[in-house]
């Protein structure tokens, strides 16, 4: 916060300077920042603009919005969000897609930090071959097995099922977050889980009261990208799902599209209340996605 | 680094323990992967065995028989125009995706690196389309793009390029580029904030010791930036292209493959020919196609990035 001051201390002082006596070199930088800030500004207004306009939309009439006279609703219908909201079941779909994303999250960080401890700390025969399979599953895109993902949970009851869309779910997000975790364990000292053995305690006893607790930052980061993930999930809900009552937000929003034929303003509110969890999520947690997505990428 | 030297003698005789202690040490391992070998058996490995021997039977999607049929799901796959039409359309997604998108990535990563006041405010707002999910992305955009109503026709308008208005999203010749251009907007944050914190991460001597040499800002760009990046560029390539090859929700959203098959994409023709045609052989056949081709290329670029890095 304070360099952030003397930094604008320093702009301030330098601004002011005699105009006619600006040299050459300095204005060329000037101008040169100018333009940087320009660009910059032009791809924020770019990044942004489809959601403002998302947000304006949601709350004209449906009048205003098709004649497009003004970017700005004149007289705020806050009333769509209500019909939004009731027509579009949106509480039952933002309930299944937190409990969906809640559960695989959970079930993810649990499977995960297990596997990347064992490949980070334990020693054991077979261990080469595992990370190798891992890595191979990595390389199995998602259009390559979704059709036979489908054909096995018919075959095991979990079509329109919300266990057989979590197992699922947690599935594809295992060998990421193992390769995560394991990377995080092998950056750890240790003293702690030695000290723990020579107290006599077992490996598992080990991992869940002393790993566990100190690899937090580890976690977080797998469970904000895993979360972000999983939010986000669309093609196996939408081959899973028969029941409404049972879709996430993402597959609900197309069933309310295709299903109901909503008028747009009603369909611009919908969406931006399914965007509400996933951005003030964003905003909070942005350092640990920032640092979810580049460990995610990186392994 | 040393530690890791102390620690190799010492370890060589436990790589292969004998007896009661190893046999216990292999089990306990083992209990730590179990749910992960579970889970990635059942849920990744099966369906991915099953896939292959399905696009040799026929199925319908209900019925318990699955017939062996041979090769015949691969001749009908061959002869499919809404197939290879939406291969050589998401080839176009994955040069533009490539190109364009890693490029402005790229330059804008340089930019908001280069100022010192608004960092945050600008990687905050590019990355945020990227939170965003694809359904929602297709939803927005198929208004803003609308043929009568959209908001991008009316701008247009306002600002006397009226010339330019299209339809969008209905044009056989304008979609194409226009949903690679949705894909850019909603995808390139991603390598933004891997080529940024890339650039972080270059060492500020290298810099330094180039300015007292002399060195302008191209050469500093040519011969620091760059090859500093190349571990980043090459990974964030891969996931780009990926990604812009896999694209399908916002498809489906957006024009559901069309006009006609001109916006097609190889997993909207597997879904579709799956779930709308019932044909669930021939979808397999796709999908084996298609996925082995994703392999492949992950497997090329992982090699050529290996033996870079060796070199």
């Amino acid at each position: 916060m304070s360099s952030r001051m003397t930094e604008r201390a320093d702009a301030m002082s330098v601004t002011p300077g005699p105009a006619g006596t600006a040299e050459g070199p300095r204005r060329a930088v000037r101008l040169d920042k100018v333009g940087l800030y320009g660009l910059l500004g032009v791809a924020a207004l770019i990044a942004l603009f489809p959601l403002l306009w998302m947000l304006s939309g949601s709350l004209q009439s449906l009048t205003e919005l098709l004649s497009n006279k003004s970017l700005l609703p004149a007289d705020p219908q806050w009333g769509n969000y209500v019909t939004a909201w009731v027509q579009g079941e949106l509480g039952v779909y933002l309930r299944n897609s937190v409990l969906y994303t809640g559960s695989a999250v959970i079930g993810i960080l649990l499977v995960s930090s297990l596997a990347g401890y064992a490949l980070a700390r334990l020693d054991f025969a077979g261990k080469g071959a595992f990370t190798f399979v891992i890595l191979a599953v990595m390389i199995i895109p998602a259009p390559a097995m979704f059709l036979a993902q489908y054909k096995l949970l018919i075959s095991l009851n979990l079509t329109n099922n919300p266990v057989g869309y979590v197992l699922i779910l947690i599935t594809s997000g295992i060998p990421m977050s193992t390769l995560i975790m394991r990377s995080f364990f092998v950056s750890q000292p240790r003293a702690l889980e030695e000290a723990a053995a020579l107290d006599g305690a077992g490996p598992l006893r080990i991992f869940w009261n002393v790993i566990l607790p100190l690899a937090r930052p580890g976690l977080a980061a797998v469970a904000v990208i895993q979360g972000l993930g999983a939010w986000n999930e669309y093609l196996m809900a939408l081959v899973l799902f028969e029941d409404n009552s049972l879709m996430p937000i993402q597959r609900g929003l197309t069933a309310f599209t295709s299903a109901e034929t909503p008028q747009q303003q009603i369909l611009l509110a919908a969406t931006t209340i399914s965007i509400v969890p996933v951005v003030i999520f964003y905003l909070m947690a942005q350092r640990h996605i920032v640092k979810g997505i580049g460990a995610g990428a990186i392994k | 680094m040393t530690t890791q030297h102390l620690a190799l003698p010492a370890r060589r005789p436990s790589r292969a323990p004998r007896g009661k202690r190893a046999l216990r040490r292999n089990l306990i391992g083992w209990l730590f992967l179990a749910p992960a070998v579970a889970l990635i058996g059942i849920f990744t490995i099966t369906p991915f065995v099953q896939a292959i021997l399905l696009s040799f039977q026929s199925w319908d999607g209900v019925s318990p028989d699955t017939p062996w049929v041979g090769l015949d799901n691969y001749d009908f796959v061959a002869s499919d125009p809404v197939f290879w039409a939406s291969m050589r359309n998401v080839l176009f997604f994955g040069v533009v995706g490539f190109v364009v998108g890693n490029g402005v990535a790229l330059g804008m990563a340089l930019a908001v690196n280069s100022i010192t006041r608004g960092k945050t405010f600008f990687r905050t707002v590019f990355y945020l389309p990227g939170v965003l999910s694809v359904v929602v992305v297709g939803l927005l955009f198929s208004f803003i793009l609308a043929p009568g109503s959209g908001v991008l026709n009316r701008l247009l308008g306002l600002v006397g390029l009226g010339t330019l208005q299209q339809n969008w999203l209905g044009d056989p010749a304008v979609a194409l580029p226009v949903v690679a251009a949705v894909f850019v907007w909603f995808h390139w944050g991603f390598g933004f904030l891997l080529f940024l914190a890339g650039l972080q991460d270059v060492p500020k001597e290298l810099y330094e010791a180039a300015e007292l040499d002399g060195a302008n800002r191209r050469s500093k760009f040519r011969y620091i930036t760059w090859p500093q990046l190349a571990p980043v560029t090459s990974i964030v390539s891969l996931l780009t292209l990926l990604a812009a090859l896999q694209i399908f929700g916002t498809v489906q959203v957006l024009t559901n493959g069309g006009p006609g098959h001109h916006t097609m994409v190889p997993t909207l023709a597997i879904y579709n020919e799956a779930f709308v045609n019932w044909r669930y052989g021939s979808a397999a056949a796709m999908s084996v196609i298609f996925g082995g081709a994703l392999v492949l290329l992950s497997v090329i670029q992982l090699a050529i990035t290996r033996r870079r890095s060796r070199a």
